[in-house]
Parts: C-alpha cells; structure tokens; sequence
C-alpha cells in the first residue's frame, strides 16, 4: 500500500471514530440538544473550506512566479474541494441554525461570505474550464484565485459590520472538555481527507493534462 | 553585420498544437526577408513572437540586440508589426487613429506630419473620415501610414499585399525599399510569392513549425 | 515612467472620441438605468416612505446593474479593432492600458450618476442636496471601486466565450463591500446620520478602494499576456 492511499484510510479511520464519539459516545448538548452533533463535522468542513482556499491562494503565487503548470493542477484541485466544502459547510450551517436561531437562513456574516465564496471560485473553475490553452488558462486562473483571496477578508468584514448574529466561533475551550476532544478529532480528520483527496486530484490533474498534451495534433 | 533577428530552436506550443518546432533564423540588419509557407505553418506565430507579444516555450530569441524576455521596450521602440487584421479604430478618421499611435509609442508628430504620412499612403482625401467607411485596402494603406511615422530598425507585415490595389502594393514596395536603406531589417510574411520576393535578400520557407529551406 | 499617464491619457481621449461619435450606446445605458429604477417602484408599489428609506440600496443596485453591462463594453471596441494584444505592441508598461481604461469607466459612471442621483431623488422623493457634499464623497468612492475591479474583469473576461455571464460572476461577490459601503453610507448619511456609521462606512470603502486598486495595477500585465 503506498502511502497516499494510507493516508486516505487513516483519514476514513478517523472520521468514522470521530463520527462514532460524536453520535453515540458522547451526550447530547445541555442547551442545544441532538442538533449540536452537526458542529462535528460543520466545524471542521468549514476550516477545510478556508484550508483550500488558502492553498488556491499559495498555488496561484506559485505559478505566478515560477510559471509551471503543476502549481495550476495543485489550485484548482485545491479549489475543487474548497467549493465542495463550502456548499457542505452551507448545508449543515442551515441545518444547525433553522432549530438553533428559529429561521433557515439568518444573513450571518460568516454563512453569507461562505455563501459568496460559491459564486467566487464557481467562477474560478468555468473560467479555467473554458480556457483551452493550458498557459492561458493557468495564468488567468492564477489572477482569480489571488484576486478572489484579497477580496474575501474584506467581504467578510463588510457583512460582518452589515449584519452580525452568528455565535462566536466554537472553540473547544468553550466547550466541555470531551466536546472539544472530539472536535479536534473531527480538525484532524478532515484536514488529513483533504490532504488526500487534493493529492489524488492533483495525480489526476496531472494525468489529464498529460493526455490533453499528448493527444492528436490539431489543424 | 550585426543581426536584427536571431532564433535559434524557436518552438512555441498552444496546449497540444505546436505552431513552431524549433526555428532558427538569422535576420540582418538592413536585410529583407520573405516569408513563405502554407497556412498554419507558423509565419504568424513567428512574428509575435518576435515582436514580444508571444513568448516562446523554447529556444533562443534575440532581436535588435536584446535576448528575449529582456529589452522587451527597447525592442517594440524599434519595431513595428503590421498584423494581417490591422489595427484600426471605426469611429476615428484617419487623422485620429494615426494620432493614437504616435501619442501610444512616444512618437512627436505634429498634425501636418500625420497628414503627409496619410497623404504619402493615397488617403489624404479621407484623413478626416471616419474609419467605419473605408474600404479594406484604404485599411490597409492606413496600417502603412502608421508604420512610416517613427524611425524603424524592424519592420514586421504580415500578408501586406492582400486587399491593395496595383498603385497601393507598389506603396508597400516603396515603403519596403525605405526601410531597407535605412538600415532597417523588414519581414515580409505572405502568400504572395512574387510580392514577397521582390526585394528580399532571403527567403526562408516554413513547412509544420519548422524551416524547411533557406534561399538567399 | 511618465509616459504611464500620458498613454492612458492617450486611451482614454480615443474612447471618449469613439463613445461620443457612438451615443447610442451611452443613450440605450441610460435608459435602461431609467428602467431599473422605475422597476424597482412597480415592485414595491407607490409607499412614499417606504421607497426614500430604501433608495440608496435602490440607486446602487442600478448603478451596479447598468455599470456591468457598460463595463462588458470597455475592451469590446479593442477586440473590434484588431485586439488588445495590439496595444502591447506600443513600448513603455502596459498597466496604461488598465489606467486608461479604468479612467474611461469612471467618465460613462460619473456621466450616468449625473443622471441617475436626480432621477432617483424625483422617482422616490428623496432630498440628496442636504448632504451634498458627504454623498459626493460616497458616490466618488463607490464608482471608483466598481471600476477598479470591474475595468480588471472585463479585461479577464473579454476573450471568453460566455463573458456577459462570467463577468457578473466574478464581478458581483467582488463587489459586496463596495455596495454595502456605498448604500450604509449613503442612506446613513440621507438619514442625517445619527449613529455616527457612515464614517466606518466611508473607511472601509477607501481601504477596499486603495487594497484592490494596487493589486488589480499589479497583476494587469499578467492579464494581458499571451
């Protein structure tokens, strides 16, 4: 077994016995109930929603100085996975607020600018999808992926003055000591799955530029 | 005599299409090329590239002195490329679209200059129109007198003679002899073999991305 | 480097030549500014009040609105003559182009809201000469960061197939602290501001308007080349 697929089993490993301790092990919340066990995993997918923007972010700098290829591939499947966590992140947000706050969706400054960072890297992704000329299409992609992360903070800050209601970010001293065990737990996992996936993308990526490369010459 | 053009293994790919495989070519100063070959072959690519608007994946490429992507400026000061679409604004008269261009590459041309440039291509009757009713050989001869208002050390026309009339192919002859004399290194890319050929010291044919024969 | 303001000067007198030659572009802008605000009025209905308190979110919506589709326009005319790639033909540093064309959308913006500030002041009742002075100041801010970054996504998007779609697309959450800068403080300061907001408002809109303004200055070349 090589190590990438390790990886891949550890993380499943761990997001099973995080999900375990989370469902079953562990009691219900005093004051929010059965509905808390979503921060499980809506806390950690977030903070791998930030993760892979920052590395779409890191990758784009890359590839603006050193102007290799392989810094594209590592982007955007980095920001494949930030799109796909940020629409979970949204999901389970949703679910947890409806009982928690009373109203599906409570215009909170960190679920909003979650909900523009779809549009944002949607836009990242059509962009480099309908650009055939992998150079054209890296360096533009580059352009967005550093500009989308300059603005973010800022939109964040904006709706945050606009609107605020969200409960300060859980962090596990504010919670009961086994609560924030578990929620390390979820931290870990999901960083690792990340990790995995964006790699195996990544290969994937890569094996796919190769064939679009090497493939019959056109007119 | 020093080289205004020097490439060596020239190669420029578009994702999986390579529109130059290692080119090499030597342009002197003062000299003429033609530029022969069929379509898709490369001759468009090889001049942007020169003319630094393309960057090439691989190889050497030297112009006017400067190895590329250094002196990118020195070199567009010195050359002009005249593209087979041309470059010229609609809803300018003619006037107009020369005086852009003499403000865009730092050229002082005083309106009576961009008239006897306009003048000196047969427009002068429409310097004051707009562009959106010339034909395109009055188009054509727009993009010549834009060429002709600063000093050149390279001069780029790709396919200059499509579209002109026999007075207006016989302008660009002119314009090329001009050059030359001057010192000045001209490429001519064209279909036109005869046209092409005229004054060229060289003509080097390309055949899939490479140079297939040189003939002096 | 001076030849930088004497080339984007360069760009932006062709296209204001070109744009006064073409009002009909200009003419067809306006009126659709003029239709968006009136349909904002047949959603919400003839309530007076309801519509001053609401006016400045209703005015920028329009200004964002018609912005976009004159913005989609600002690198349209160089395709039309031959391409932008052209321009880098001329020497000296092609963040010109981005200068003149960024000062090109600020003329079409400042000659809408001409038009726009009073046609919203009659459509929905609203007194915009009390504070002249502080709403100038907003409206300079607000149209400066919609052409900083819209000027920038036109000139990413101008060579894509879908550019009318994909320029929204990434203009829009771009442009989220420019509106809610730009309505917080204009509807804090037609209120006579009484929580003292609106000088956050403007902070917030400067910083956005400078960070993102060296930033798109910065990257343009990349933008443009081949």
């Amino acid at each position: 077994m090589n190590k990438l697929t390790m990886l891949g089993w550890v993380s499943i490993a761990l997001i099973a016995l995080g999900s375990v301790l989370g469902l079953a092990v562990l009691p219900a919340d005093a004051l929010q109930g059965e509905v808390q066990r979503l921060l499980y995993v809506h806390v950690p997918v977030a903070w791998v929603m930030m993760l892979a923007f920052f590395v779409v972010f890191l990758m784009s700098i890359l590839y603006l100085v050193q102007r290799e290829l392989k810094w594209d591939l590592l982007a955007v499947s980095a920001a494949e996975l930030g799109v796909l966590a940020a629409v979970l992140t949204l999901i389970l947000g949703t679910l947890w607020g409806r009982p928690t706050w009373g109203i599906w969706w409570a215009w909170d400054p960190r679920v909003t600018t979650t909900a523009l960072l779809v549009p944002i890297y949607t836009g990242y992704l059509v962009v480099r999808s309908m650009t055939e000329d992998p150079d054209r299409r890296a360096r533009w992609a580059a352009v967005i992926g550093l500009i989308a992360f300059v603005q973010v903070p800022i939109v964040y800050l904006s709706v945050f003055w606009w609107r605020s209601l969200h409960q300060p970010p859980s962090s596990p001293q504010s919670m009961w000591s086994a609560y924030g065990l578990v929620m390390l737990l979820g931290f870990a996992a999901y960083t690792l799955a990340f990790a995995y996936l964006w790699l195996r993308r990544y290969r994937l990526a890569a094996t796919e530029l190769e064939l679009e490369l090497s493939g019959p010459e056109e007119g | 005599m020093s080289l205004a053009v020097a490439a060596e293994g020239v190669t420029r790919r578009f994702g999986r299409r390579w529109a130059l495989r290692g080119v090499d070519l030597a342009v002197p100063r003062g000299a003429v090329v033609a530029l022969l070959g069929a379509n898709g072959t490369g001759k468009t690519t090889l001049l942007r590239l020169i003319s630094t608007l393309l960057k090439p994946t691989a190889g050497r490429l030297e112009v006017l002195g400067h190895t590329l992507p250094a002196g990118g400026d020195e070199i567009r000061t010195g050359t002009a490329f005249m593209t087979a679409g041309g470059h010229a604004y609609e809803e300018l008269t003619g006037v107009e679209n020369l005086r852009f261009a003499a403000r865009m590459s730092g050229t002082a041309a005083t309106d009576d200059d961009l008239r006897d440039a306009l003048a000196a291509a047969d427009l002068g009757g429409a310097a004051d129109l707009p562009v959106r009713g010339w034909s395109t050989g009055m188009r054509k001869r727009l993009e010549l007198a834009r060429l002709r208002l600063r000093p050149l050390q390279l001069v780029l026309l790709d396919e200059p003679f499509v579209s002109l009339d026999e007075d207006g192919v016989g302008l660009v002859h002119d314009a090329v002899r001009g050059w030359r004399d001057a010192g000045a290194a001209v490429i001519i890319a064209s279909h036109r073999v005869e046209d092409a050929t005229r004054h060229a010291d060289d003509i080097v044919r390309l055949a899939g991305g490479r140079v297939a024969d040189v003939t002096a | 480097m001076s030849d930088l303001p004497r080339r984007a000067a360069a760009i932006l007198w062709k296209d204001i030549l070109s744009e006064t030659r073409t009002r009909q572009g200009f003419t067809a802008m306006l009126s659709f500014a003029a239709l968006v605000l009136f349909m904002f009025s047949f959603a919400i209905g003839v309530d007076n009040d309801l519509l001053g308190r609401l006016a400045g979110g209703l005015l920028w919506v329009a200004i964002v609105f018609t912005g976009t589709l004159s913005l989609g326009r600002t690198f349209q005319n160089e395709e039309l003559a031959g391409g932008t790639r052209l321009l880098r033909l001329y020497p000296g540093d092609v963040r010109a182009i981005y200068l003149g064309k960024l000062a090109g959308n600020l003329v079409v913006l400042a000659a809408l809201e001409v038009v726009l500030f009073p046609a919203a002041a009659i459509l929905y009742q609203v007194d915009f000469t009390a504070q002249a002075g502080p709403l100038l100041l907003v409206a300079v801010l607000g149209t400066f960061g919609f052409s900083v970054i819209g000027t920038f996504f036109s000139a990413l998007t101008v060579h894509l197939r879908a550019r009318e779609l994909l320029l929204p697309l990434l203009l829009f959450p771009a442009l989220v602290p420019v509106v809610l800068g730009s309505v917080g403080a204009t509807e804090a300061f037609l209120a006579g501001d009484p929580l003292g907001r609106a000088g956050g408002w403007l902070r917030l809109l400067a910083s956005y308007d400078v960070i993102l303004f060296v930033v798109c200055l910065w990257v343009f070349p990349v933008v443009l080349e081949e």
